[in-house]
């Protein structure tokens, strides 16, 4: 086996038995195989390179130099697809983002008419961005509990079935979810849910009632269930999102969790903690990496499309009511980018895909810089 | 400093000062549990009712039949699903490969390799429907119509990252001295590459392109402007394609009966493809000890 930083000269015969019968017991051991799930996420460590190969000539030389070139072209070539991205985006918009400009992100009206053209993102940013909220004020909670369930509570006969059942949540296709929310659970939310909701909360009066413009802004709601049971609103939009960002914050929490030092669990249960502090403290020293989680999550649920728009009703209404019909950003580009039928209405469209991308960029970015923190083997506290 | 007040603040951060803590462990416990309750009933739920609506419409003419055919079905859809995921993958599974190739094999501690390993995240977290936005701007602006190529390319664009990085991962897993042995014996880089590590890798690596086709087969936003979907038997990529989900997405819009039927059985052929795929790899490739 290499010493760090030994050369190894080609033809030794001794680091040839040696690696050789190393070689042979790894192969019968078989490979390790690390975590690559449903959930896309995987992780190891990196490999120190403890030696040089030597050097080459003829044939496999140029064979060492094609390899080397075909693997670089590719990264170059990946490189190059996020490149194309951005420019395709930026070109289709040009010209909304000199006609439009700014003004893009305080309107509210869309309104595609030929000659009357107005187009404005905020009730689709709006729509993302509260549908998004309603995922993680639901779904956080809930997959921190999975993940200290997996990690800290079950047996370890029952952990890897759940595991695996909870990814597989992510295994199944958005547009199941969108059929499943579509014809079962909006209609469940309609007639039962909504409408105990309905009840307590429409005596809680939020803001006072004519005191704002009205008109298609209609911001501030009496109160939060203002509309009524409708069972195609912002909270089924939430709900169904709730489903689908569960499973990777559930993936990567858990992994999170797992690298707790078992030092200092056990030397909190030796000062008395109770099993929640224990986990208290478990869960403040990966706080970077279970933040990580949440963003790669939020990112998860910008990003969704079709079981969004199944549920959401397809309104671009902005309102604080949680019973409110709306629309989000990817929902209005699966639903009108076919339709854009003239210059500006279509470069409109490539606006909205940019804002979408910048949006998802930022906050995939953070989740990566939150989670390459704990990757890199450190204590986070 | 005063000795006689550290001890009792020093030596228990966790009791005293907290009375029902035990209670608190044990509710927040009972609530991991149901939360955990909760997460597999959603999943139970959604699969049961995806299996119960897709077998009461399911018939024997889903699988032989057109969808403009008197008993209608969806046989063009499951084939131009399959023949979508395969063209994505002879594009996208060499590029991810190289990619992840070049991060395990060659990539030192540099800024571009940092920039690349950047680049296939952000790749891996784009919005899927963008990457049909893009695929339509590439493919079908300049063929003036929608294909199956620009359906595979859109497809082929999340493939990419997904798996660049499972071969990144599973090149690492494989033991250093391998590489070693096989400099030792004389080995350039590249035939250490393809003739030990590769071979030791395969498994894996076969896994991480199996997940990534089982994810892509259930895409549907990025097909919507590129693949189209067709009512035909018409197999030819230059051609509108046709695929299950499309076919599913359009099915359920509208306000026919019997086509939103149809779409339920749909979703029984895509999820059931998709999820035997998916356990199959699973139950494939488990850590044997």
């Amino acid at each position: 086996m290499g010493v760090p930083g030994t050369r190894i000269r080609p033809g030794t015969p001794f680091v040839y038995f040696t690696a050789g019968a190393s070689l042979a017991v790894r192969f019968r051991k078989g490979i390790r195989v690390a975590r690559i799930d449903m959930t896309g996420m995987t992780g190891s460590e990196p490999v120190e390179q403890t030696f040089a190969y030597a050097p080459q000539n003829g044939w496999r030389k140029w064979l060492d130099r094609a390899v080397y070139g075909l693997a670089l072209g590719g990264v170059l070539l990946t490189m190059a697809i996020l490149l194309t991205i951005f420019v395709v985006l930026i070109h289709g918009s040009w010209l909304a983002l000199g006609r439009i400009g700014w003004h893009f992100f305080t309107t509210q009206a869309w309104n595609p008419v030929p000659g009357r053209d107005q187009y404005g993102v905020l009730a689709f940013m709006y729509g993302t961005g509260i549908t998004t909220l309603l995922a993680l004020v639901f779904g956080v909670p809930l997959s921190l509990g999975v993940a200290i369930f997996i990690t800290r509570l079950s047996p370890r006969w029952l952990a890897g079935p759940v595991s695996f059942l909870v990814e597989l949540l992510a295994a199944i296709p958005s547009i199941a979810y969108g059929l499943w929310g579509c014809f079962v659970m909006s209609p469940w939310l309609q007639n039962y849910l909504e409408p105990a909701i309905y009840a307590v909360l429409r005596h809680i009066k939020l803001f006072p009632v004519g005191k704002y413009p009205s008109g298609r802004i209609e911001f501030f709601p009496a109160n939060l269930v203002r509309g009524g049971p409708s069972g195609s609103d912002f909270l089924a939009g939430g709900l169904i999102l709730t489903i689908m960002v569960l499973p990777i914050i559930t993936a990567i929490t858990r992994d999170v969790l797992r690298q707790f030092p078992a030092e200092l669990e056990q030397g909190a249960y030796g000062l008395g903690a109770t099993w929640w502090q224990t986990t208290r403290l478990a869960l403040g020293y990966c706080r970077a990496g279970i933040f990580g989680a949440v963003m790669l999550g939020m990112a998860r649920a910008i990003g969704e499309t079709m079981a969004v728009i199944m549920v959401i009703g397809n309104t671009d209404s902005i309102s604080a009511s949680l019973f409110a019909g709306g629309q989000s950003m990817s929902g209005v580009l699966a639903n009108e980018f076919m339709e854009a039928d003239h210059p500006i209405y279509l470069s409109a469209m490539f606006y909205v895909a940019l804002v979408l991308m910048v949006s998802s960029l930022l906050t995939n970015v953070s989740a990566r810089l939150l989670l390459s923190r704990i990757s890199g083997g450190k204590g986070t506290h | 400093m005063n000795q006689t007040a550290t001890p009792t603040d020093l030596s228990n951060p966790f009791a005293g000062r907290r009375p029902g803590r035990r209670w608190i462990s044990r509710g927040v416990a009972a609530l991991c549990i149901i939360s955990t309750g909760l997460a597999l009933a959603v999943l139970f739920v959604v699969l049961s009712y995806i299996g119960i609506r897709g077998f009461e419409y399911i018939t024997p003419a889903f699988f032989t039949n057109l969808p403009l055919q008197s008993p209608e079905g969806m046989r063009n859809c499951i084939i131009g699903t399959v023949i979508l995921v395969m063209l994505a993958s002879v594009l996208g599974v060499p590029l991810g490969m190289l990619c992840g190739i070049y991060l395990a094999e060659y990539a030192g501690k540099s800024l571009f390799t940092h920039a690349a390993r950047l680049v296939i995240d952000l790749l891996a977290g784009t919005p899927t429907i963008l990457l049909g936005v893009i695929a339509w701007q590439l493919v079908v602006v300049p063929m003036h119509h929608q294909s199956g190529w620009s359906g595979a390319l859109a497809l082929a664009f999340i493939m990419v990252p997904i798996i660049a990085r499972a071969t990144e991962e599973m090149l690492r897993l494989v033991p250093h001295p391998h590489r070693e042995a096989s400099a030792g014996l004389g080995a350039s880089q590249a035939q250490t590459l393809m003739l030990v590590i590769l071979p030791a890798a395969k498994a894996g690596i076969a896994t991480g392109i199996m997940l990534a086709i089982a994810r892509v087969a259930g895409e549907t936003a990025p097909l919507l402007f590129t693949a189209l979907g067709n009512d035909q038997a018409v197999y030819d990529p230059n051609q509108p394609y046709p695929s299950l989900t499309l076919k599913i997405w359009q099915y359920s819009q509208s306000a026919e009966l019997s086509w939103r039927h149809q779409a339920w059985t749909g979703v029984l052929a895509l999820v059931t493809l998709v999820l035997v795929f998916t356990a199959a790899v699973r139950f494939a490739v488990r850590d044997r000890k």
